[in-house]
């Protein structure tokens, strides 16, 4: 291929380039150097692009190669650290690259090919793909892949991409939020720290900052979309947050315990039957949120019965009483 | 696998940096293994090694980019046998770290991988959670999949597919006598924290795909199963979705509903949508529409709005 190449080349070679350049230097780049030696810069600055429009160019392409997890590391001048008109540029291997005394072993790498393949939102599952094909380029021998099951991860919730990517980020977001029983949604504001399925539900645990305490939010009750604000957080914050998440979802369902009369060999019993523990007359059932398990307990109609406690009960019986009301009369 | 979308530069850009470890992994590749791998069409992939090859360090001194300082493939070997082969290569030979959204997305998976019985012991799960943090260029958000209870039916049914067994269970669908039926495990689906078991079922010579909830007495049988080959329908579809429903809401309430529209046709009129879909039989709806109490009104078939009004007033008779 000629060494001459067109000069409007695609901006993917251009990157790729820029990368390759970075990884080769030790002492780091100047920008001058990049915008008059890396191919895709160089053709242009020949071609007499202004330097202006070099260097707007040179600045997306760094923001675009970070995104993609590309360490570009900044050596600024020692005696003044803000001036960067002769700083210089490089990607250290050791950030980029896996790091070499990582091995999988061939069970490891069956168990992953099975947990990235879950996703059934695309960008999540194109997430997983693509880094198991980076583990897969270390060229380990392929295992017998683990048959008879599908495990999928359905994703109903459009927040649940922003709020991962404030999570990574460490920023505050705001999002209006419907309590049940409350009439208009209010907004909150929000440190997020993990995000937790519990019973087939996707929350978000984090640090509601109207009240300075730790909040779970079901994902569900998110009204409209979630706002990403400027404002970081200290990403210490987040170390352990998913344990906390789940002890406390654990512990709320530990104080919340229904007490049911249930019809044997109905769906309720059987449905039932997993989560409850039998009491002396009727079954305990815990439960995190009693509106969320009067939906449940609704839709068995006449196999279930609530005798305590009463606010259950009583979500119940309005689930019931609106379901009759609405199909009552012909449509 | 996932559908086969437009690229942008950017996406590009990451998949050439993915793409050179992979073929140096590899030594030989055709087009196809590797479009595949991609996920991409063998065009795109061979348009990417293409591209590959004025692509390498800058040189210096106005000597830019000599053949010495690109990537280089064997063209016969592309052109002739549609094979890829690196011939020259001037740096990016391993694979890049993990973002911290690939690996977000596979600690998550991990996690419902985990609990499937057998398929890996702690200390397995515990080596990878650990070097998926160390090969990731961030930290990755936390993504938590609670375990459900333990459960003695999805125990024995992993059981059943690790020997090749039928299982022989009674089965109690919703509004329906519960029936004894013997089955071949296939294939258990997770979703949505539910299990089914998709199988052979010797009583309906035909694949069946049952929610283990509604399975007890099960026990592992002798027989060694013999129709794991069968083609496997959608785990969903059965024959016997003849009668058509219509539903409305409100349109926010949609994502509520989940998967029972992934089947229906929507339409949707100042803020209420209504949804068009096949269903078992009338009596299946009236669970759904209590549960939304209130917010889901069933249109079509008359029977079946008599059927939910008739079923949450005798869930109301029950508390007067």
């Amino acid at each position: 291929m000629p060494a001459n190449a067109p000069a409007k080349n695609p901006p993917e070679e251009r990157l790729v380039n820029l990368v390759v350049a970075l990884m080769a230097t030790d002492q780091g780049l100047t920008k001058d150097t990049i915008l008059t030696s890396v191919s895709g810069y160089r053709e242009q600055s020949v071609a007499g692009a202004s330097k202006d429009a070099l260097e707007k160019m040179f600045e997306r392409d760094k923001e675009s190669l970070r995104g993609l997890g590309v360490p570009i590391e900044t050596i600024g001048d020692w005696a003044d650290p803000d001036d960067l008109r002769e700083a210089r540029y490089r990607v250290p291997s050791t950030e980029y690259e896996l790091p070499d005394d990582i091995e999988f072993t061939p069970s490891e790498l069956a168990l992953l090919n099975l947990a990235g393949g879950v996703w059934s939102e695309s960008s999540i599952s194109e997430d997983a793909r693509s880094g198991l094909r980076k583990i897969r380029a270390l060229g380990i021998p392929i295992d017998e892949p683990i048959i008879g099951y599908s495990p999928r991860i359905s994703l109903h919730d459009p927040s649940f991409p922003l709020l991962q990517q404030a999570i990574e980020q460490s920023r505050t977001v705001r999002f209006l939020y419907l309590k049940p029983g409350e009439e208009q949604p209010r907004t909150r504001h929000v440190q997020p720290l993990a995000l937790v399925e519990y019973e087939a539900r996707w929350h978000v645990f984090g640090i509601d900052l109207g009240v300075r305490a730790d909040r779970t939010f079901l994902l569900s009750r998110i009204v409209g979309p979630v706002v990403l604000t400027r404002e970081e957080f200290d990403p210490m914050l987040r170390e352990g947050a998913g344990d906390r998440a789940l002890r406390g979802l654990e512990e709320v369902a530990a104080r919340s315990i229904a007490l049911l009369e249930v019809d044997p060999g109905t769906e309720a019993a059987l449905r039932l039957a997993r989560r409850a523990t039998p009491a002396e007359q009727g079954i305990h059932v815990p439960y995190v949120d009693a509106y969320i398990f009067a939906e449940e307990l609704a839709s068995y109609g006449p196999e279930v019965r609530v005798v305590a406690p009463p606010e259950l009960r009583d979500r119940v019986i309005e689930r019931l009483a609106a379901a009759r009301d609405l199909n009552g009369a012909a449509p | 696998m996932s559908a086969r979308r437009p690229l942008v530069a950017t996406d590009r850009a990451a998949l050439m940096l993915q793409l050179v470890p992979y073929l140096i992994g590899k030594g030989e590749v055709s087009i196809a293994e590797a479009a595949d791998e991609f996920d991409v069409t063998p065009d795109q992939m061979r348009a990417m090694v293409e591209k590959l090859t004025v692509i390498g360090l800058p040189g210096d001194g106005g000597y830019w980019q000599m053949s010495n300082d690109l990537f280089d493939i064997d063209w016969d070997l592309l052109d002739q046998r549609d094979l890829i082969v690196i011939t020259n290569s001037v740096g990016l030979e391993r694979a890049p770290k993990l973002t911290a959204r690939e690996a977000a997305a596979l600690l998550a998976g991990l996690q419902l991988a985990r609990t499937i019985p057998g398929v890996g012991d702690t200390e397995l799960f515990s080596g990878l959670l650990a070097k998926l943090a160390r090969g990731a260029s961030g930290i990755p958000a936390e993504v938590i999949v609670a375990p459900g209870p333990v459960d003695t039916v999805r125990d024995a049914v992993a059981t059943a597919l690790r020997r090749g067994v039928a299982v022989s269970f009674t089965y109690k669908a919703p509004d329906a006598a519960p029936t004894t039926r013997t089955v071949d495990p296939v294939k258990v689906h997770i979703a949505d924290g539910q299990w089914y078991l998709q199988g052979w079922c010797h009583l309906r010579e035909a694949m069946r795909t049952f929610h283990l909830d509604r399975v007890s007495d099960l026990r592992l049988t002798d027989i060694a199963i013999t129709h794991a080959g069968e083609r496997a329908p959608g785990w969903f579809e059965t024959s016997e979705d003849d009668v058509v429903a219509r539903i409305r809401f409100p349109e926010a309430v949609a994502r509520l509903l989940g998967d029972y529209l992934d089947r229906a046709m929507l339409e949707t009129v100042d803020g209420m949508t209504t949804a068009t879909m096949r269903v078992a039989d009338e009596y299946s709806l009236r669970r759904l529409a209590v549960r939304r109490g209130g917010e889901v009104e069933v249109l079509d078939p008359g029977a079946a709005r008599r059927a939910t009004a008739e079923w949450a007033e005798a869930g109301l008779a029950q508390y007067r």
